[in-house]
């Protein structure tokens, strides 16, 4: 038996094809094999898990057990006739949910980079399925609380890693219903396309930018002490290696998803064609932006505004962006560059909605053309591969890494 | 309930500077009209004026993205 | 549309691409697809690059020609106008250097690397530079190996492994590598040879499968990868040469070129080693060799399988000893009576085995811009060195009497305190 990380090597696609063609032939014919499902997804669970990682597959069933008993505990409460739906309970339940979470991203930068016991691989995308339902269950959205669908939405397997982030909801249903023949086939179509497309993203181009091109400017731009051209070199290159790396992945999720019948919302959507830095967190991971529009931002300002905390509307959405994107900072790691990068589009974000107000109020003097466009999409590109360098740590290696000759 | 349609169309003409009644069906997020700091303010406006409760998690914005969804939404939620 | 046209038509491609990727990758017909150009074959002798350390097709016709392998590891890419690549382009000499090895190739992969070229090996000549520094306590570092390894070369040796002490030994080693793990049906193959037992049907099977689709693909694919810069390096180093070679006159070129060279620091370090990769560190780096020894190590063993493999093809080979930079090595605290021993030791495995051509440049650490840096030959080393590779080269050598003695291979010599 080996041991693998999703989508990592051609045998785990092998492992992955057997697998699904049985619950393929299912969904065909109007059946959906759930036990089966549930049976492969253990066994992916254990490639993934299990073996030399096998203490970390052990922090994830601990994890797992823990998280059901809190949103279980807090949707009987909130379930039950007349509940008080008191705020701090709520809130207790939340701070709960990711203590675990805060736990694994704190205990490296205490403990010199020693990874936490209880980490795993695809925590944080677990911490945000749970939130988002104790969120919901707050609001009254979701009414019931079903262990075993609740349990199959967090392990879904082949988006545990990292994502797409779905939402309960919209995976119940799905995992609920048998879709149409015809509207299967599309499914299997798109889906089919989806995990080639990947191949291409993942093990061609990112391999070119990660594995080809990157080791040679990396080294060239460390060696120079200070700065060279390599450190633009090597912004751009990561920046594409790190878009066709994580945008194949991507797709290699939400195409097994829709061949499993689950429509998984999809994660990247021409990313360097935005034209400003709100368009391209419209684009660029998708399912985390939007987790974090919905569920930060949103309340955020409904909160300022219903409590009226800033006077002006301007104000108030200036500061949520900023708090927005710190807390995403935060979430990638408890680093001065994971930070800075939050902040840094915390910061665009409100430079980027003051020039749209501005622009706004001086429509008939300021140009806007395919050629003001071109610049536009230029700009952002160059913003965001800029933020992507702070975010690849290089910077940290280049300026306090440890000498190295 | 006329009331209600043009309730909803007054508040989003203060919050777009736009007027709807004889758009109903214009997409406001394709036209970047109403954004997320626009869709909050909404809700509060609803909450405000028509005493409709809405919480952020029901809004799917594919609900909610045009005036005359927006009317039937709330119509609905105020049965 | 039918259920099964749909189908057809979403699967179809996949199943048509899956079919004529076989059929390309296991076809034999790419094995007549063997010419190199000699464009090709001299841009790849200086490269340097892995792809033509892990490959196979172009080192074959490359030394079915006049090039000669030089074996070694980073000392090659130290390019000046005495290095061995230049001298013999500018001079016109009958060989041409094909320079095998980067930084971190030490015997084992240099072992492997010859399986690619075994054929183009048998009783022609070569050369190999042995540095010190690869007989760390630790011997082969598992990362550099991973980086050089090649599934082709293994396969290759596999094929006509015939369960002798250096195929097991071999096997032995490379199960403890984290590449001889990554194909678990060689890996069941190699614990059987380090064992003594023969590979099974299947997994032998298996083994010449997977070699012919490695071999297609280098037979497709490996001409073009090469960089080129090298080329243009020892073109521009051969300018500074006078039309004629005149021993003493070089070594004055040499002296004067390496003195413009060093003029930054008193460790005649050339100058751009030193303000690139020393002048920041020089102080921590004081004393920071004392008790380093390379008298015991693994690589003992593994330099075994490389003079074993030479003995069974009859290559007469030429060992290169290089001293250490020892205004660096004072500095460093390296001691200079474990470098004398570590040159014992490594001789006497040598020469007990028959292996009698050593240019032996132990001593010569401190002859003024005979070192490009702190361990590597440049100038004057180069030309040096020149005097043992041209006439070893060009002129006629007996044929060589080799007796591999196995108890080199074992742990009581690698650890062995000469």
């Amino acid at each position: 038996m080996r041991w693998f990380i999703p989508y990592g090597n051609p045998t785990y696609f092998i492992w992955l094809a057997l697998a699904i063609i049985p619950l393929m032939i299912g969904l065909l014919y109007g059946r959906r094999f759930r036990g089966y499902q549930t049976i492969i997804s253990l066994f992916f669970l254990i490639l993934t898990f299990g073996g030399p990682n096998w203490k970390t597959g052990i922090a994830l069933i601990g994890y797992f057990i823990y998280q059901i008993i809190l949103v279980a505990g807090y949707s009987h409460y909130r379930q039950k006739k007349g509940s008080a739906n008191q705020g701090w309970i709520f809130v207790m339940t939340v701070i709960l949910a990711i203590v675990p979470l805060v736990i694994v991203k704190v205990t490296p930068a205490i403990e010199g980079g020693r990874q936490s016991i209880i980490g795993f691989l695809g925590i944080s995308y677990i911490t945000f399925k749970v939130v988002q339902t104790i969120m919901e269950t707050r609001d009254g959205i979701i009414k019931e609380f079903h262990p075993i669908l609740f349990g199959q939405f967090l392990l879904f397997f082949p988006t545990i890693s990292s994502g797409p982030i779905d939402r309960y909801r919209r995976f119940e249903t799905d995992y609920k219903k048998v879709p149409e023949r015809a509207e299967y086939l599309d499914l299997i179509q798109t889906g089919v396309r989806y995990v080639f497309q990947g191949f291409v993203y993942k093990f061609i181009v990112a391999y070119y930018f990660g594995t080809v091109l990157m080791p040679g400017i990396e080294r060239h731009a460390l060696m120079a002490h200070g700065f060279s051209w390599n450190i633009i070199a090597y912004m751009y290159v990561y920046s594409m290696d790190l878009f066709f790396d994580f945008a194949g992945y991507s797709l290699f999720a939400v195409g097994i998803s829709y061949l499993m019948g689950i429509k998984t919302p999809v994660n990247f959507n021409q990313p360097f064609k935005s034209k400003n830095i709100k368009d391209f967190w419209n684009r660029w991971h998708m399912t985390l932006s939007f987790w974090f529009r919905d569920y930060i931002f949103m309340r955020l300002v409904f909160f300022f505004m219903k409590h009226k905390v800033f006077k002006s509307r301007v104000t108030t959405a200036n500061v949520c962006y900023v708090i927005n994107m710190l807390i995403m900072g935060f979430w990638h790691g408890e680093t001065w560059f994971y930070i800075t990068y939050g902040l840094f589009h915390g910061c665009a974000l409100v430079i980027n909605d003051t020039w749209l107000r501005f622009k706004k109020k001086h429509q008939d003097v300021i140009p806007h053309n395919k050629l003001t466009e071109l610049f536009a999409i230029f700009l952002t590109f160059n913003v965001v591969c800029f933020s992507f360098l702070i975010f690849s740590g290089f910077l940290n290696t280049l300026f306090f890494g440890p000498n190295k000759f | 309930m006329d009331n209600v349609k043009e309730t909803v169309i007054s508040i989003l003409n203060d919050l777009t500077g736009e007027d709807f009644s004889d758009n109903l069906d214009e997409n406001l997020y394709d036209s970047a009209l109403l954004d997320s700091m626009g869709t909050v303010q909404l809700l509060l406006e609803l909450q405000d004026q028509l005493g409709i409760n809405a919480p952020v998690s029901e809004f799917d914005r594919n609900e909610w993205d045009t005036p005359a969804k927006i009317i039937a939404k709330v119509e609905e939620m105020q049965q | 549309m039918s259920l099964k046209k749909r189908l057809f038509m979403i699967f179809g491609p996949i199943l048509t691409a899956a079919v004529l990727m076989l059929v390309v990758f296991l076809s034999p017909l790419w094995s007549r697809l063997s010419y190199v150009s000699p464009k090709v074959q001299r841009n790849a002798a200086s490269s340097l690059s892995p792809l033509v350390l892990k490959g196979q097709l172009i080192k074959q016709r490359a030394l079915e020609n006049n090039y000669v392998p030089f074996f070694g590891s980073s000392e090659w890419s130290r390019f000046d106008p005495f290095h061995p690549a230049v001298l013999a382009a500018k001079y016109h000499r009958s060989y041409r250097p094909f320079l095998l090895g980067a930084r971190g190739s030490q015997s084992l992969t240099n072992f492997f690397v010859m399986q690619s070229v075994s054929p183009q090996l048998k009783n022609k000549k070569a050369v190999v530079f042995v540095s010190p520094q690869w007989f760390t306590p630790m011997g082969e570092d598992p990362n550099a190996f991973t980086f050089y390894y090649s599934p082709l070369q293994t396969t290759t040796w596999l094929k006509q492994e015939t369960g002798s002490k250096m195929d097991r030994y071999a096997a032995y080693r490379l199960l403890q590598m984290p590449s001889g793990d990554s194909d678990k049906i060689i890996a069941a193959a190699l614990a059987r040879i380090a064992a003594g037992l023969k590979p099974t049907k299947f997994q032998r099977n298996y083994i010449n499968v997977r070699n012919r689709i490695l071999a297609n693909e280098d037979q497709i694919y490996s001409r073009y990868r090469i960089p080129l810069n090298n080329v243009k390096t020892i073109g521009k180093n051969m300018k500074k040469l006078p039309r004629h070679y005149h021993y003493r006159q070089l070594d004055e070129l040499a002296s004067q070129i390496g003195k413009q060279q060093t003029s930054s620091n008193d460790f005649e370090i050339n100058n751009r080693f030193w303000n690139r990769r020393l002048k920041r560190h020089v102080k921590d780096l004081k004393n920071f060799q004392v008790g380093q020894s390379y008298v015991k190590s693994p690589e003992y063993g593994d330099f075994e399988l490389l003079l074993n493999q030479f003995a069974d093809d009859h290559t007469n080979v030429l060992f290169i000893i290089p001293p250490v930079n020892q205004k660096w090595q004072e500095y460093t605290g390296l001691s200079a009576a474990m470098l004398k021993q570590f040159d014992q030791k490594i001789k006497y495995q040598l020469r007990s085995q028959g292996f009698n051509h050593i240019d032996d440049l132990s001593k010569d650490g401190n002859v003024p811009y005979f070192m490009s840096d702190t361990i590597h030959p440049g100038w004057r080393g180069w030309l040096k060195m020149d005097q043992a590779i041209n006439p070893f080269l060009t002129k006629k050598v007996s044929r060589p009497h080799y007796q591999i003695d196995k108890r080199f291979y074992s742990k009581r010599w690698q650890q062995y305190d000469y």
